[in-house]
């Protein structure tokens, strides 16, 4: 069965990966680059627990081909905090209660930094739809709401 | 999942030589949202995925007045969903868009590979239906232009030959008189998958349908046209009682399905509820009592 040599960036890294055909872009991620912050949760494209961002847009890796992202940048969990800081999502997931046993996070902190980079100024009810692909089971979202919509302030310098 | 060779064909015509040469071991891959499910599951054991991601000739939005909106077999969701094009020139289908799924799935989903996969539990075809679209296809016969109707064959069936691949899909240019909207009906708000959708094309006169398309999907195996509403419709002053009417007999004419999302009796219910409120609310009449939908 075919193998192929894809490039990717990941995180603003330049890497190259010899992958047979049916290497998911997760198991790329977190097999073949050890960048375990990205979940395998329901590995049925529901949960979102697996979601990065593809040329800055959110997707679910489990139902993408590592194929299908040759030449693309892709940005994990990993790739959020900069120069030892973390991201105002991640500092306002932890001040405002949006996570618990925390398995879910890494997706929901990528699809909101999708979601707040189409739209720095949403309203609740634009969170709550956007969140729509990513499940919590802990937390009944209300902290995650907040936590966007704090740090959707924070990101637009108030 | 079982493993395959995944082939890039740089053209059309390349991947339909494939697609013929390899037959039934082989599946076509857009987005691949719905194909890597049902390979992961084994539902599907493909030995080969053609893939059309070269195949940039199959992207893009454009519109022109004249022959109307022309939509890349492999536009996104998203894309369709966030077109200034779209927004303004058939607000309904932008509207439809930004509901499939979810983002990611949006962000990643094809509307010709949604097309091509005709889960029945989906937004795009009865939305398309009332906007008259065409599937264009290619393959080894050259390119057939099929209308949205005879394109959706059955569950999970369409009017796509073995080698064929859908190239684009066309909307005619909507008359300036026209109104539409497509609703929808989901058992929870946090569902992926409409229990029933209803779209409405009207020509609007004041208060009297001069013409109108109206469509159900996700409630039946396949989305349909429902012409004998249609027909009642054409030329009458729209009245709560008419639009009423309207929707029992587009509940009358559908055999919907029964399965884990809602049994055939309660999506009739839900069909009947969200074609008033849709047809009263093209037409300016208040109707937003009772069960909510979008």
């Amino acid at each position: 069965m075919s193998k192929h040599l894809i490039d990717i960036t990941v995180n603003g890294e330049a890497h190259s990966v010899k992958v047979p055909s049916r290497r998911l872009l997760a198991d790329l991620l977190r097999d073949d680059l050890h960048l375990t912050g990205t979940k395998r949760g329901c590995e049925t494209g529901i949960c979102g627990a697996c979601s990065v961002l593809v040329d800055g847009e959110v997707v679910k890796s489990c139902l993408t081909l590592a194929v299908q992202v040759k030449g693309r940048a892709v940005t994990t969990v990993e790739g959020l905090s900069q120069n030892g800081e973390l991201h105002p999502l991640q500092q306002c997931f932890m001040e405002h209660g949006g996570l618990q046993c925390g398995y879910c996070t890494p997706g929901f902190l990528m699809t909101s930094c999708a979601m707040l980079a189409h739209n720095p100024h949403p309203t609740e009810a634009e969170v709550r739809a956007g969140l729509n692909g990513n499940l919590c089971r802990c937390t009944g979202y209300n902290g995650i709401v907040e936590s966007i919509l704090v740090a959707s302030e924070k990101m637009r310098g108030n | 999942m079982r493993d395959f060779d995944f082939l890039e064909p740089a053209t059309v015509g390349e991947a339909s030589r494939m697609l013929a040469d390899l037959g039934d071991d082989c599946r076509v891959i857009a987005g691949g949202t719905a194909l890597m499910l049902g390979m992961r599951q084994r539902m599907l054991t493909p030995t080969h995925l053609v893939s059309l991601g070269r195949l940039d000739a199959l992207r893009g939005i454009e519109f022109d007045e004249q022959s109307g909106l022309r939509i890349g077999a492999l536009a996104l969701h998203a894309d369709l969903a966030r077109s200034p094009l779209v927004q303004a020139r058939y607000p309904m289908l932008a509207s439809m868009a930004s509901r499939v799924a979810n983002p990611q799935v949006r962000n990643q989903g094809t509307l010709g590979g949604n097309l091509c996969y005709a889960d029945p539990a989906t937004d795009p075809p009865g939305c398309l239906m009332a906007l008259q679209a065409q599937v264009v296809v290619s393959g080894s016969g050259g390119e057939r232009v099929l209308g949205i109707e005879e394109f959706c064959v059955d569950y999970y069936t369409t009017a796509l030959e073995p080698d064929e691949v859908v190239t684009e899909i066309r909307i005619p240019p909507l008359p300036a008189d026209a109104v539409g909207q497509y609703a929808r009906f989901l058992r929870t708000a946090a569902e992926h998958r409409p229990l029933a959708s209803v779209a409405v094309v009207a020509r609007r006169a004041g208060a009297v349908c001069v013409e109108a398309r109206l469509a159900v999907g996700a409630a039946t195996p396949i989305a349909l046209r429902l012409r004998r509403a249609e027909a009642f419709l054409s030329g009458k002053t729209v009245t709560p009682d008419v639009a009423a009417e309207a929707a029992d007999i587009i509940a009358a004419d559908i055999e919907p399905v029964s399965d884990l999302r809602g049994a055939a009796d309660y999506r009739r219910d839900m069909v009947r509820i969200v074609a008033r409120r849709t047809i009263a609310g093209l037409f300016g009449l208040a109707s937003n009592q009772g069960t909510t939908h979008e």
